[in-house]
């Protein structure tokens, strides 16, 4: 029993930063955005709130910068993708390349070696505890503001019809910047989460692309935050069970493996027809 | 993008990399002069420049095969590590004399890619699958395979390191210049690129790639099967960068390990937008590519400059080139 729950700690524990990325590839696509830079999103947020917190010893204020970092560089796609017409997958590209150069160059430099930050002061267990429950009420909160508040509404119509959007008198670049940034701020508390929840440090490469498990979860989801947030929550009870079997010979690239090929048969709509929001990825 | 414009791109590029090694406390110059350094400074330096160029050139080709017809393949690392991992598979276990196995190797790599490819133009062109969302994830599934098959079954027993038994000495590729790591991969690359240049001036099948990504509707009425378009595509793009892999496996580590690329297949969309997705003007830009990757260590140990400033500006670069549109990825046939 309490083999049992230990392990739903652990499945929670490692789908936390998943249902937050998840639930920033959700309100990005719903408004028209495939945000392919959640890994940056994550990286620069796991980052900045390690820096932060050494340089003021102060994990909340780590928090704060890291999903200020994370709305920043999403934030960039989005003002790209609608003042600058950039072709968004291309953009998002660049931006996982600039967010890891920019964060390894960025660690040699403030902390003198390369690799990883010192220690800093996280958030605590407790810290943990109140982000895994701000994880779980973001979805319900985003579900419910999706389907019952105008805000929800005007978002996704943005991304299925901006012409509509735009005949109703509103501008649905305003609301792809707008949502590009909540979402790059939720994707930076996600990588706050890893420095500062599960870690009390930032080393380069510590996403390992949970921001791409992270996309696979939107399709699996269907597009919906609690559709999104609970494939996160199974991707992240595997990657829980990986040190269950660690001993049973299951080869644990496997386990790893499966989000991905959940995601690839996802595509096939064998799985029940998933359909992206009609003008996702298409730049205005 | 006008000439002017790209003048202007390359130096706030160069503006940028110097503000960033000035805070890194290095002097720019001395930078700049490091990394050239390291890249040109002698026949050793300048071969192992090829030795990146080559590496660089057949993703980067592979890229711009598929963005030409419309197709993001952002899978060409993952193509290049499956193609890698055929061809160190066949190398090691297939005993013959050199101009048989050789080959062998090469279209072994080109079948691994070319699956690996094959598998998003198949979803692609069966279920109408984002190959955008395919291709990422297969990168990330073929470092997975890799992994566990080089540390589990396949591994060398007497290697230290994640990765298959060593080819024979025969299977190796042919060295241009004694003492260097540089083969005869670069004179495939550039045959390759004069060839896929002559394949979408000259030819039929050329054409029809080209029409399917720039004017889908139109092709589809002339008659050019989209499906089957991308299907191709994506396959023969694959084709190339796993037949890349395979000359980094024939060529240069002679063995397939699971650091065979630093990520070739992601700078390689760096270098096909740079080029224009010409693949003549794509060599050029693999040459720039590759004195950035050779040259960035020597910047590093010379010049303190952290050698990450080198991603860093290239996903700048990357950034400011996405202004190009490459094809509406939902513009389906149907």
């Amino acid at each position: 029993m309490a083999e049992l729950l230990d392990f739903f700690q652990l499945a929670l524990v490692k789908a936390t930063p998943l249902i937050f990325a998840a639930l920033a590839g959700v309100i990005c696509e719903r408004s028209g955005i495939l945000n392919i830079a959640l890994e940056g999103g994550l990286t620069v947020g796991a980052f900045t709130g390690a820096a932060v917190s050494f340089e003021t010893g102060n994990p909340l204020l780590g928090l704060i910068a890291g999903m200020l970092a994370g709305a920043l560089l999403c934030g960039l796609l989005g003002v790209a993708a609608t003042r600058f017409g950039v072709d968004q997958i291309v953009a998002g590209i660049g931006l996982n390349m600039l967010a890891a150069g920019a964060t390894a160059f960025a660690v040699v430099v403030l902390f003198g070696a390369p690799g990883a930050t010192p220690e800093v002061h996280a958030l605590g267990s407790a810290g943990e505890t109140a982000l895994i429950a701000v994880a779980v009420v973001a979805a319900l909160a985003l579900q419910l503001g999706f389907d019952r508040t105008p805000w929800g509404l005007r978002l996704r119509a943005c991304g299925e019809n901006p012409q509509a959007v735009l005949s109703a008198g509103l501008d649905p670049r305003r609301i792809r910047v707008l949502a590009t940034l909540a979402g790059g701020a939720i994707a930076g508390l996600g990588g706050v989460f890893l420095s500062l929840g599960e870690l009390d440090l930032y080393s380069d490469g510590m996403t390992a692309g949970r921001g791409f498990i992270a996309l696979a979860a939107v399709i699996f989801g269907r597009w919906t935050p609690l559709g999104a947030a609970g494939a996160a929550l199974a991707f992240g009870a595997l990657s829980a069970l990986q040190f269950v079997l660690q001993r049973s010979g299951v080869p644990s690239e496997l386990m790893q493996a499966l989000p991905y090929l959940a995601a690839l048969a996802a595509l096939t709509g064998i799985v029940g027809k998933a359909r992206a929001p009609a003008a996702d990825g298409v730049s205005l | 993008m006008s000439r002017r414009n790209a003048a202007i791109f390359a130096a706030v590029l160069l503006a940028i990399a110097a503000g960033a090694m000035a805070l890194a406390g290095a002097n720019p110059l001395a930078g700049f002069a490091a990394l050239l350094r390291g890249a040109l400074g002698g026949e050793r330096q300048l071969s192992e420049t090829l030795v990146q160029t080559t590496a660089l050139l057949f993703p980067s080709l592979a890229v711009a095969f598929a963005f030409r017809a419309g197709l993001f393949n952002i899978g060409a690392e993952g193509q290049l590590i499956v193609g890698g991992l055929f061809a160190g598979l066949a190398g090691a276990a297939l005993v013959a004399p050199g101009w048989i196995a050789i080959p062998v190797i090469l279209l072994a790599g080109a079948a691994g890619g070319a699956i690996w490819g094959g598998i998003a133009g198949a979803l692609r062109a069966r279920f109408g699958g984002n190959e955008v969302i395919a291709t990422l994830m297969l990168n990330i599934v073929a470092a997975l395979l890799a992994n566990y098959l080089v540390v589990g079954p396949f591994h060398a027993p007497a290697a230290t390191g994640p990765e298959t038994a060593e080819l024979p000495v025969s299977s190796w590729l042919p060295v241009l210049i004694p003492g260097t790591r540089l083969t005869i991969s670069l004179l495939l690359a550039l045959a390759l690129a004069g060839a896929l240049s002559f394949m979408f001036a000259r030819t039929v099948f050329g054409y029809a790639l080209q029409a399917a990504g720039e004017a889908p509707q139109a092709a589809a009425r002339a008659g050019i099967d989209l499906r089957r378009t991308a299907l191709v595509a994506l396959t023969l793009s694959g084709a190339i960068a796993g037949f890349g892999g395979a000359t980094l496996v024939a060529g240069v580590l002679h063995r397939f390990n699971v650091a065979l690329s630093p990520g070739y297949g992601f700078i390689a969309i760096a270098v096909a937008l740079v080029g224009g997705l010409d693949p003549l003007w794509i060599v050029l830009a693999a040459f720039a590519f590759g004195i950035l990757q050779s040259g960035s260590l020597t910047m590093q140990a010379l010049a303190h400059v952290p050698k990450d400033v080198v991603g860093f500006v290239e996903g700048l670069a990357i950034l400011g080139l996405s202004a190009r549109r490459i094809a509406n990825p939902r513009e389906e046939s149907a």
